[in-house]
């Protein structure tokens, strides 16, 4: 492991990297205080430029953006109220009444430190889980990823929330669809392609991604008009960014609490920062006793630091089954299982073999992402959200032009932005019907590889289902895709044990 | 049976599932396919089938939602005309190059969103196309032809 440190180091340093995990953080911050623009959105902004650069730099500038952008989100939950993205929305119930009464620089530096010591101490527990698991995993058969795959794609609609469950379901049979269309690996008959040329190899993955994400986002922001009436805070008025010896011994326990309990959420294929925040606000609120219980929700230390370190810790946490296993937990690391893809590396197993380099830097460079929010993006956060006084009639037309211009100068074919747009009506018109974006992401990327490894476990079977039954892994990992699926009828019992909350739109996946 | 955006949402699903299982059923198979556990159609049909069943289920159970604002009353028109102005440039990319619609794409889209100063949309726009533009070809070096209209591939 050690060897594996050091590889990850060399390749973490090099000027390069160094550069794109600060580019990242920076990007990230920044869409990511945008509301209605989440992590998705700002990494497939991303995409484009990586295809031009080292694949481990680019996976670096991604990771960066990623927990730049929650970071981002973070802020404007604090400072206008209005969560950049869906992991950031417990943050406001207490960052936002600090800010309201003067403490917004305590209120940003609380969730700084708490989302840098999440995110070490999920940096440390991914330093050792993701070797141990890719080990593991490398006895795994294409029977064991085919329901390792199912797994992924059920607990997504497991977790998806109260009364979405159906729909992401859906969402993800046709994610699954789409990744149908275009010529089929095994047999090379064309499927669903119309006899067009331009869908002979399929749907461009960053296309559907720009679509539904970044393009449809911002197409929503005016649609709803997203910012509207939100309470800005005087950037220039933001107070003292201490924390006194007191403040800070009464948040260290929930910080390492919510660390730990983030981490574990964000292993859990389906399951991410938004789930892990709200969970562990709700464990510490449920924690606290008298007076200290009675501040949740009006301005409460804890209240900020636990969602603020667990999100953080989640994101890495989600790290771990896009590493070792080659299967992403949510829809910020299926794109960019995607884009690795993309750049002819298989994320599995394999990575921690074939490309220790990437794997390793990729774990290297987390820490390090999360030394530069601490230090350059924590002083920076008055002059970085200055930005968000851009105006939006010119701020909107610009993220619609690198989202176009990001899908068109990969492929130079007119033909793809016409696809999008068409692609962004459809996307604007089920998020009006409330149907979730992530699971058709996540359907669409894995559904290729679900076959293909569900063809080959069928040849080495003679033809019989019967692994499922009969391969222990493959069967455990089968009744643990079963059970949650059964999990959400006993929600009601698991929200009163952890007294968890809902946001008005429900658990969104991130 | 109320109307609800679910119910709305699972009618949709329920005929792009039908439709799609009826493409599915017409992929052609070259001769001994059908010999194999699993051929180019196998799994497109078992996504018609969940389609089809989730849709019913979603049909059947999809409960009145609360109030969450009329449709209607959403600001449809900007968004309706940066679709088009996005159509448009698709197009105009080919016919008039990169610096000239992408230019116009964002002046008007600024337009679109209100901005009503003519002096602020091109101050910003052009030069910001240009920066873009030359960050491109001249530091990453990706080739942009002309438009049509200058005799550009």
């Amino acid at each position: 492991m050690l060897d594996g440190i050091f590889t990850g180091l060399q390749t973490a340093i090099i000027p390069t990297n160094l550069f794109m995990v600060v580019l990242g953080c920076f990007v990230g911050t920044f869409i990511g205080m945008l509301p209605g623009l989440g992590p998705v959105s700002a990494i497939a902004l991303m995409i484009p430029i990586t295809y031009g650069i080292d694949p481990s730099s680019g996976i670096i500038l991604m990771a960066g953006v990623y927990y730049g952008a929650i970071f981002g989100g973070s802020t404007s939950s604090i400072l206008i109220n209005a969560p950049g993205c869906s992991g950031t929305v417990v943050t406001a119930f207490d960052g936002y009444p600090m800010a309201a009464r003067g403490e917004a620089g305590k209120a940003l530096a609380l969730a700084a430190y708490a989302s840098f010591s999440g995110g070490t101490i999920s940096a440390i527990f991914l330093l050792l889980a993701a070797p141990m698991l890719a080990h593991v995993s490398l006895s795994f058969q294409s029977a064991d990823y085919f329901a390792l795959m199912v797994l992924g794609l059920s607990a997504v609609a497991a977790f998806s929330g109260k009364g979405q469950i159906l729909k992401a379901l859906i969402m993800t049979v046709f994610g699954l669809m789409l990744s149908t269309v275009g010529t089929d690996r095994a047999t090379g008959v064309e499927r669903f392609t119309f006899g067009s040329i331009d869908l002979l190899d399929g749907i461009s993955f960053l296309l559907l991604a720009m679509a539904t994400f970044a393009l449809a986002e911002a197409m929503m922001s005016v649609l709803e008009r997203v910012d509207e009436g939100a309470e800005t805070q005087d950037m220039s008025k933001l107070g003292s960014m201490k924390l006194s010896a007191e403040e800070v011994k009464e948040v260290a326990p929930t910080v390492g609490r919510s660390s730990v309990l983030g981490f574990l959420v964000g292993v859990l294929p389906g399951a991410g920062a938004t789930i892990a925040a709200f969970l562990a606000y709700g464990v510490d609120r449920n924690l606290a006793r008298g007076k200290k219980k009675e501040e949740f929700g009006s301005g409460s230390l804890r209240g900020l630091a636990a969602p603020e370190s667990a999100n953080n810790a989640a994101s890495s946490g989600s790290f771990v089954p896009l590493l070792t296993l080659g299967i992403p937990g949510s829809g910020t690391t299926a794109i960019m299982l995607g884009a690795l893809i993309s750049y002819g590396i298989q994320p599995g197993p394999r990575l921690f073999l074939d490309n220790p380099e990437v794997f390793w830097s990729v774990i290297i460079s987390m820490y390090f992402g999360n030394v530069v929010l601490l230090i350059l993006n924590l002083p920076l956060i008055p002059y970085i959200s200055r930005l968000l006084i851009i105006p939006k009639p010119i701020l909107i037309p610009m993220i619609l032009l690198f989202s176009i211009t990001g899908v068109y100068l990969v492929s130079f074919n007119s033909m793809d932005i016409l696809i999008m747009v068409g692609i962004c009506a459809l996307a604007i018109f089920l998020r009006l019907l409330t149907f979730p974006m992530a699971p058709l992401l996540l359907g669409f990327i894995l559904g290729g590889m679900m076959e293909d490894n569900l063809r080959r476990a069928l040849l080495i079977n003679d033809d019989s289902l019967s692994f499922l039954w009969e391969r222990p892994i493959t069967l455990t990992i089968m009744l643990i895709t079963i059970l949650v699926l059964v999990a959400p009828l006993f929600q009601k019992t698991l929200k009163r044990l952890f007294h968890v909350e809902s946001s008005p739109e429900g658990l969104t996946i991130d | 049976m109320a109307i609800t955006k679910e119910r709305i949402g699972a009618l949709f699903f329920l005929l792009l599932s039908i439709i799609y299982g009826y493409l599915a059923s017409g992929i052609k198979l070259y001769p001994g396919d059908e010999l194999d556990p699993m051929t180019a159609r196998t799994l497109p049909l078992v996504l018609s089938g969940l389609g089809i069943a989730f849709s019913l289920i979603l049909l059947a159970t999809g409960k009145h939602e609360e109030h969450r604002g009329n449709v209607f009353a959403l600001n449809w028109k900007p968004v309706i005309l940066l679709m088009l102005l996005s159509l448009g440039y698709g197009f105009a990319l080919d016919w008039l190059g990169f610096l000239i619609s992408t230019t116009l794409f964002l002046m008007a889209g600024f337009r679109i969103l209100g901005e009503k100063s003519v002096k602020k949309i091109v101050l910003v726009a052009v030069p910001f196309v240009f920066i873009f533009w030359f960050g491109l070809t001249q530091m990453l070096d990706i080739y942009l032809a002309s438009g049509r209209i200058f005799g550009g591939a």
